[in-house]
């Protein structure tokens, strides 16, 4: 299975990532052997093999419905690139070029 | 011109109330409080930080699901949407895709249009999702300004099949969700507060049809007056677009509370892009027969059999029953009242219709926390009946044992409000007032006849409402006319 130069072009719009031409090249070489690599898993006959979506046993774990201290709104937004009037300031035009 | 019909389907997402939020321990509501206080390493997407799930939020859900007659899934798992939006700290929701916490389901609503035959609604859900609330975005010239406090807040999503046939019905749904709800305990389902939002999808056909036609999406309204107005508006656009012959387009269109019009939003990423898998922070859900079992012990009689009911075994008109089971608090509190008072429950049904329901409105409390309580109500109209105190009397008690908190029959002894049915002391009375008003007594006297009212009035007045008013009017006109 290879990828495309639009699937790539579209996965890094997904991503929001910018990728120059070279780059689509490479990645489409790169995620096209990664695919077929994975690819491999159907030489094999898995026909009388339930689907597998977690090896963990499936038990509920819960919290109970108690609060606790949150964090300070300052340490917070330390991760904050910009800030303004305690929140996360982001750009006004959030999509890529169409 | 051909006769449309129009095919809706609601998309909800109801907030449920939750003390704290469904996969950390901040705290869910955040109405009052600052921006970012209510937030932590989980809800924040820091890394490191693993989810763990909230037990009220799954028990919320089996309610819920119960009342909509809906299938619980003995696994259920949650799933990753991934998509990129700056009050989705994580790049993904934590939402459920193909094992979610229930499937199918269905309400019945009856619908009973001002001018036409009453009829019910067959409305089926698909599904419900357990999910989690993005933040908040606020827009400022030249910026946004993120808040994260609502990130995390649990909301259930649920989808109706494309069963509703008009603005009113899709209205009324939404009432009847609302309802049911604040019945079961577990939103608040205000849309103003956004606790209940609603998306709606939109398409026509030709009545009699049964194909469907492409379909528009309607995102953003946030009022049940709202939903009405942008869905009967669509209906409308897209019946002129097809008598003109244009084709429908699957837009999503985006409702102008201010505006009061729809607007076409750009195009949003197909499902495909939002790259679902098993969230892997997570266990599945495993719901046990017993666990089961332990939540719907003590499961409420839900808002509409209880209406039947209400029909059924008190004989009440369809409009009273709608009323008085309206709320749940005051649904219980005529069903108390009924069974202290074991006369005719249409008579208490008229007492808390004209009064009590005033009070609850006024007092802003449910009626259970009344000071005056079913037993205090159903006391005050036998005394009425039994004729100690007249109907007046009786309606100015209600406001004394809600101030008081003391019983009906304490209050009339101490006040000496019980009626005076002995004629000598209503004689006495009528002698004064005539004494008193020799120009009123003259005029009556002289054919003014009309002035009945303002002597017996007067009686009333002196007597402090006392005096059977029926029994004042014969004494005082006997009187007047010898
Ligand atoms: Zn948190």
């Amino acid at each position: 299975m290879s990828l495309s130069r639009e699937e790539v072009i579209h996965i890094a719009k997904l991503a929001r990532l910018e990728l120059s031409d070279n780059e689509i090249e490479r990645y489409q070489q790169q995620l096209s052997s990664i695919l077929e690599y994975a690819d491999r898993l159907k030489e094999l006959n898995t026909s009388q093999i339930p689907p597998t979506s977690s090896v963990l046993p499936a038990r509920s774990r819960f919290r109970d419905d108690v609060p606790v201290e949150s964090l300070p709104t300052d340490k917070l937004l330390k991760n904050a690139p910009q800030s303004e009037k305690d929140q996360f300031k982001v750009p006004p035009a959030l999509e890529g070029p169409q | 011109m051909t006769e449309y019909e129009a095919i809706i389907g609601l998309e909800t997402h109801i907030q449920l109330n939750t003390t704290t939020k469904i996969f950390c321990s901040c705290k869910a509501d955040s109405w009052f409080d600052p921006p970012n206080t209510n937030i932590c390493p989980v809800c924040t997407g820091l890394p490191g930080a693993l989810p763990t799930l909230n037990k009220a939020v799954v028990e919320k859900a089996v309610l819920l699901a119960k009342a909509m007659h809906a299938n619980l899934l003995p696994l259920s798992y949650f799933a990753r949407k991934n998509y990129f939006y700056p009050d989705l700290p994580k790049g993904y929701q934590i939402s459920q895709y193909d094992k979610p916490i229930a499937v199918g389901g269905f309400l019945d609503m009856p619908m009973n249009p001002a001018n036409g035959q009453s009829y019910i609604r067959h409305i089926t859900i698909d599904n419900m999702h357990l999910e989690e609330d993005a933040g908040k975005t606020r827009n400022e010239p030249g910026r946004r300004l993120i808040d994260f406090n609502r990130c995390g807040v649990p909301l259930i999503e649920m989808v109706t099949g494309p069963d509703l046939r008009s603005a009113d019905e899709a209205a009324q749904y939404l009432i009847r969700l609302r309802q049911l709800l604040r019945w079961l305990g577990i939103s608040e389902a205000d849309m103003e507060k956004a606790h209940l939002r609603c998306d709606a999808n939109v398409s026509i056909r030709p009545k009699g049809a049964s194909h469907l036609n492409p379909k528009t999406e309607i995102k953003n309204v946030n009022s049940i007056d709202a939903v009405k107005e942008a869905i009967g508006k669509e209906i409308e656009r897209q019946t002129n677009e097809m008598e003109a012959g244009h084709k429908i387009e699957t837009w999503t269109l985006e409702w102008d509370e201010d505006a009061g019009v729809l607007r076409k939003m750009r195009s949003k990423e197909t499902e495909a892009d939002y790259r679902y898998f098993r969230e892997p922070d997570l266990l599945a859900i495993r719901m046990t027969d017993e666990w089961r079992n332990a939540i719907l012990e003590g499961f409420p009689e839900l808002p509409l059999e209880r209406r039947a009911r209400f029909i059924e075994d008190y004989g009440l008109p369809e409009y009273d029953a709608e009323i008085l089971t309206g709320e749940r608090s005051l649904s219980d509190y005529f069903e108390t009242t009924v069974k202290t008072y074991k006369g005719d429950p249409k008579r208490v049904s008229n007492w808390i219709m004209n009064d009590i329901l005033r009070m609850v409105n006024e007092a802003g409390k449910p009626a259970y926390e009344l000071k005056l309580t079913p037993a205090f109500l159903a006391e005050i109209i036998q005394l009425v009946d039994s004729g100690t105190i007249n109907t007046s009397t009786g309606k100015n008690l209600l406001g004394k044992v809600e101030t008081s908190g003391r019983a009906p029959s304490k209050i009339v002894e101490e006040e000496g409000l019980a009626k005076v049915s002995d004629d000598s002391a209503i004689r006495e009375v009528c002698a004064k007032i005539m004494a008193a008003s020799p120009n009123e007594t003259a005029s009556y006297k002289a054919g003014k006849v009309t002035l009945i009212g303002w002597f017996v009035g007067q009686v009333m007045k002196e007597m402090r409402g006392k005096a059977d008013p029926q029994i004042a009017r014969k004494i005082m006109e006997e009187m007047l006319s010898q």
